[in-house]
């Protein structure tokens, strides 16, 4: 994005603010925070990147992830790198896929419902009046009659069902299942973005995971950043955070990062820490701080997010079209279910390295039968689910002896599925397969997958169980706030992005009001 | 196919551990090219000549060759001499001016650049009487060269002499090429050589046949061809003179190998490559990956025998991948870069690769074979019990992985040998991928955006008359 005209604060100049991470938890809040005439400064460790030059390539889109390394164990390890974790200003929403379902409402309060989990510290109607800011600045296309909740518009008609989409809905249709154009935060109708640039509509190359390069989808640095960087705010490419100065009662004073090869210095008066549920608690740790609650780095979640593939005669060619354009809500709480929550399924389509790698690992496949499915991509198509997953003491993270080149300490993840994911897995796989066989396809296997990173640094009502406050600000540093998904208490079946950008809102509003 | 500019005028040749240049005679009156065949320090008319380590045998070979001279010339060495003659070859190929002429090599039974296998029997045994009193050194002369052949040597004037240069050896230079020289590792040092290669083994070489010739051998000769001469053991030069003179003349007269050529991109994808519809960032980077191997690449992580190795696991994981993905995964693999992660039970990604070819290595020779010895089928069984967790490794001097390791890091060759594979426009090409072709360059707005990109008129239904079809039956030779 365009950074030549941005304001520029010196280093010693008190801003009001230092964000740390550009992505959907930092954005939205450079935003507020500039707009409401506030002196913000956002370090970003990656680059700056030209949508344009992004090259409709698997291996090249390298420079999007965050590719330094992190430790995956337990039981189900996850990956990171491609798979959910960004770099570049914009972070991990200029690979996400744009999905932005709303959590239902039950999922706030699980415990309350079923015993299990955990209730966060505020309800949906806390957030409704943010998700539909949301939704409306950063231009999402969906079906204009949800069917899970009527009243619900979204400011676009759906983007063009591709051949997973129009598969799944047959195979809805064909077993009962009600399922509808998914919200996308990708624009189906030229958009003008507030205070941004002018955005095309969608061209249909797929490439969403790869980096956009006409704008079409939303990542921050189409939407919130440029009207951060129209309201004043400087951003700051390939500056990596390493330390948090602080005066003699705790509060912080400066940050320090790293750029160019050398130690700066940045004075402010209050620190946002939005670096995700993996660098976040990863910095606390590293630095000691904010943890008198012992919760940072527990409660580590990734959703199940298992997939269902199979092929078909007609040729489907996946890689064409917004990749999820057909959702259904009707397992968010499914009858006779022996688990706690439920799930949304989506249709799938993946570019070629993304299937390649999956079969590989997941399905084991090599030699002769690899390249017998490889040559048969163009028949492809998936469904996959983004399923509920319960906070769990086993599963968190910690520090390990190795560094990195600022001698951090590089996190161990350790994630593995409870008894509640294990049959919440075994519901989705059992009626993902049962839609694919009524779709008519031979050849069906599963692909077992944990997407995205929540929890870590968990928000609750007081800071012995708690890091954060409902509004994300520390219960032990006063002018520490945190946004983005490692606030999460519990991870919600629905795709964390559209919660994270609410939660930055709510939170940058509540940080104007501070005392 | 070229011929080389001309054939060598020279063989020098290379004698075994209590071996001299008389050794070579035989060989030499079948031969048409003129044979200069030495004495090493320590051994034949060189008795009295210090230096027994490699290093230093092959400088004394080398002063000898810039002593004769010779224009374009072949280096023959057998067993020890074959090492020797590996160390000279890197040098000539690193641009060493007194080996400017080298133009083919021979490795007669030879011992590797890697640590000899000899048993630790056999080796205390040679030691024990070499120093012994002439009557027992004459019987264990004896009894040394009829262990080394495959059958008696005929005529026995043929054993009388050779059992004589044993006995004419410097017992230090004897216990020298045992204790240490044979353990000296050259495996790096020696690297891939571009020089072509005739390797000859006996089939009933205890210690340096075909299987320990392919295993360690090989992995360091871009272009080598193995000849196995049936009933033979290790003394080849003198059991069958004739036999190795017409090999070698062959091989001497040979054309020089051709490049293997890259996958050959199928016109219509190449078009589609080549169009507008592609932006030339990618353009540019498809082109890249398509440029022909280097078949002599110099490893920049592995050692030349795990790159073997690693070649030889990828051929069957990819196998129709028709280019080389092990020297894209040893770049990588130097390069430090990381995907993102690694699974916690797992070293580092550079050290597990090591561990692992190892290790599926060692579990293949616990099981009688070495891993690269083994034909396809034999190469999948054990790959299929390390992808089942139920794979034994045995212990090994260096570090390894277990089984339930063995299978992760698996897990990971398989994900990094199809990125690799899917990153060359063949492998879209097979499948008929029409992705690249959204894109095309247009024109970039103010804000960095990309306008005017054609991108698919619909997401769904029959493709576009442009789009690229699957390539249904492959033609080309799977191999590699």
């Amino acid at each position: 994005m365009r950074l030549d005209h941005q304001r520029r604060y010196a280093e010693d100049e008190v801003v009001d603010a230092v964000v740390i991470g550009t992505g959907a938890g930092g954005a939205p809040v450079l935003a507020r925070l500039a707009a409401a005439g506030l002196k913000v400064v956002a370090l970003e460790a990656g680059p700056n990147f030209e949508p344009a030059a992004f090259a409709f390539d698997e291996t090249l889109a390298d420079e999007i992830y965050w590719t330094e390394e992190r430790l995956s164990g337990g039981s189900t390890p996850e990956a990171f790198g491609a798979n959910n974790s960004g770099t570049g200003v914009g972070g991990s929403t200029l690979h996400w896929g744009a999905f932005v379902p709303r959590p239902d409402r039950r999922d706030f309060a699980l415990r309350t419902e079923t015993g299990e989990g955990c209730d966060w510290p505020l309800t949906l109607d806390d957030l409704l009046p943010f998700y539909a800011r949301v939704e409306d600045f950063i231009g999402v296309s969906g079906a204009p009659d949800y069917p899970w909740d009527p009243g619900r518009r979204y400011p676009l008609p759906p983007v063009p069902r591709n051949g997973p989409a129009e598969i799944m809905a047959l195979a809805c249709g064909r077993t009962g299942l009600r399922a509808a154009d998914a919200p996308a935060a990708v624009v189906s109708r030229d958009f003008q973005q507030a205070d941004g640039p002018a955005r095309a509509a969608c061209i249909q190359c797929g490439y969403c995971h790869q980096g956009c390069r006409t704008g079409a989808k939303t990542s921050m640095d189409v939407t919130y950043l440029p009207y951060a960087v129209r309201h004043g705010a400087e951003i700051r490419p390939e500056s990596v955070v390493h330390g948090l100065e602080r005066d003699r009662i705790g509060r912080i004073t400066a940050v320090i990062y790293r750029s160019g090869g050398v130690d700066r210095r940045q004075a402010c008066g209050a620190v946002y820490l939005c670096a995700g549920a993996v660098e976040t608690p990863r910095l606390l740790l590293n630095l000691g701080l904010a943890n008198g609650s012992g919760q940072v780095g527990r409660n580590y979640m990734g959703h199940v997010a298992t997939q269902v593939w199979g092929s078909f005669p007609d040729e489907i060619r996946m890689n064409r079209g917004y990749p999820s354009a057909l959702i259904t809500e009707d397992m968010v709480r499914p009858e006779g279910a022996d688990f706690a929550g439920g799930y949304l399924v989506q249709s799938l389509g993946v570019q070629p390295l993304t299937l390649a790698n999956a079969v590989a690992r997941s399905r084991g496949l090599w030699g002769e039968a690899l390249h017998a499915c490889l040559a048969g991509y163009n028949h492809l198509a998936g469904i996959g689910i983004n399923g509920e997953t319960l906070p769990c003491d086993e599963n968190r993270l910690t520090l390990v002896d190795e560094t990195d080149a600022l001698g951090l300490a590089k996190a161990r993840v350790s994630f593995g599925y409870g008894e509640n994911e294990r049959r919440l897995n075994a519901h989705a796989t059992a009626l993902m397969t049962d839609l694919w066989k009524a779709a008519g396809a031979a050849d069906i296997w599963v692909l077992e997958r944990v997407a995205h990173t929540i929890g870590t640094c968990r928000m609750g009502r007081d800071g012995d169980s708690a890091v954060v406050d409902p509004y994300g600000r520390s219960f032990e540093i006063d002018n520490l706030w945190i946004s983005d998904g490692s606030t999460f208490p519990s991870s919600l079946a629905a795709n964390p992005a559209l919660t994270i950008m609410a939660l930055g809102l709510r939170s940058a509003e509540a940080f104007l009001k501070r005392d | 196919m070229s011929h080389p500019a001309s054939l060598p005028d020279l063989l020098v040749g290379l004698h075994f551990l209590g071996g001299s240049a008389r050794s070579w005679e035989p060989v030499a009156a079948h031969l048409a090219t003129p044979c200069l065949a030495l004495d090493l320090p320590g051994f034949g008319a060189a008795a009295d000549i210090a230096g027994f380590d490699v290093a230093a045998m092959a400088d004394h070979v080398a002063a000898r060759i810039a002593a004769a001279a010779p224009g374009r010339f072949a280096l023959a060495g057998h067993s020890m001499g074959a090492k020797v003659a590996l160390a000279l070859a890197r040098r000539a190929e690193d641009g060493d001016p007194a080996l400017r002429g080298l133009a083919r090599l021979v490795l007669v039974a030879g011992s590797p650049p890697s640590p000899e296998p000899i048993p630790e029997d056999r080796r205390a045994a040679m030691l024990a009487w070499i120093d012994a009193d002439p009557a027992t050194r004459a019987q264990e002369a004896r009894a040394f060269i009829r262990q080394n052949v495959g059958a008696p040597l005929a005529p026995e004037a043929e054993e009388d002499a050779a059992v004589a240069d044993v006995l004419r050896a410097a017992p230090a230079a004897w216990r020298a090429w045992i204790e240490s020289g044979a353990n000296e590792d050259w495996c790096a040092r020696v690297g891939v050589l571009r020089t072509p290669a005739l390797i000859l083994a006996g089939s009933e070489d205890a210690d340096l046949g075909p299987v320990a010739q392919r295993a360690l051998t090989v992995p360091h000769l871009a272009h080598h061809r193995i000849a196995v001469l049936d009933g033979a053991g290790h003394l080849l030069p003198l059991e069958r003179p004739e036999a190795v003179a017409g090999l070698i003349a062959e091989h001497l007269a040979a054309d020089d190998p051709a490049p293997s050529p890259p996958p050959e991109i199928p016109a219509a994808y190449a078009a589609l490559i080549a169009s507008e519809r592609v932006n030339p960032r990618l353009r540019a980077v498809l082109t890249e990956r398509a440029q022909p191997d280097d078949p002599a690449y110099a490893p920049t992580f592995l050692d030349p025998v795990e790159l073997a190795l690693l070649r030889a696991v990828v051929a069957r994981v990819v196998p129709r991948a028709g280019f080389d993905i092990a020297t894209r995964l040893d770049a990588r693999l130097a390069s430090g870069a990381s995907d993102g992660w690694r699974f916690a039970a797992l070293p580092p990604d550079g050290e597990a690769y090591r561990a692992g070819l190892r290790s599926l290595d060692a579990a293949s020779r616990e099981e009688g074979t070495p891993f690269l010895a083994r034909d396809g089928a034999g190469q999948d069984a054990l790959l299929k019990a390390a992808q089942a967790g139920r794979l034994t490794v045995p212990a090994m001097d260096r570090p390894g992985l277990d089984a339930e390791r063995l299978c992760l890091w698996f897990e990971d060759l398989r994900a990094d040998a199809v990125r690799s594979y899917l990153a060359h426009p063949i492998a879209l090409a097979r499948m008929g991928f029409s992705g690249i072709g959204a894109g095309g360059t247009g024109e970039t707005d103010a804000d960095g955006l990309a306008k005017g990109l054609p991108g698919f008129a619909r997401a769904s239904g029959p493709p576009e008359p442009w789009e690229p079809r699957a390539v249904i039956r492959e033609v080309e030779d799977p191999v590699r």
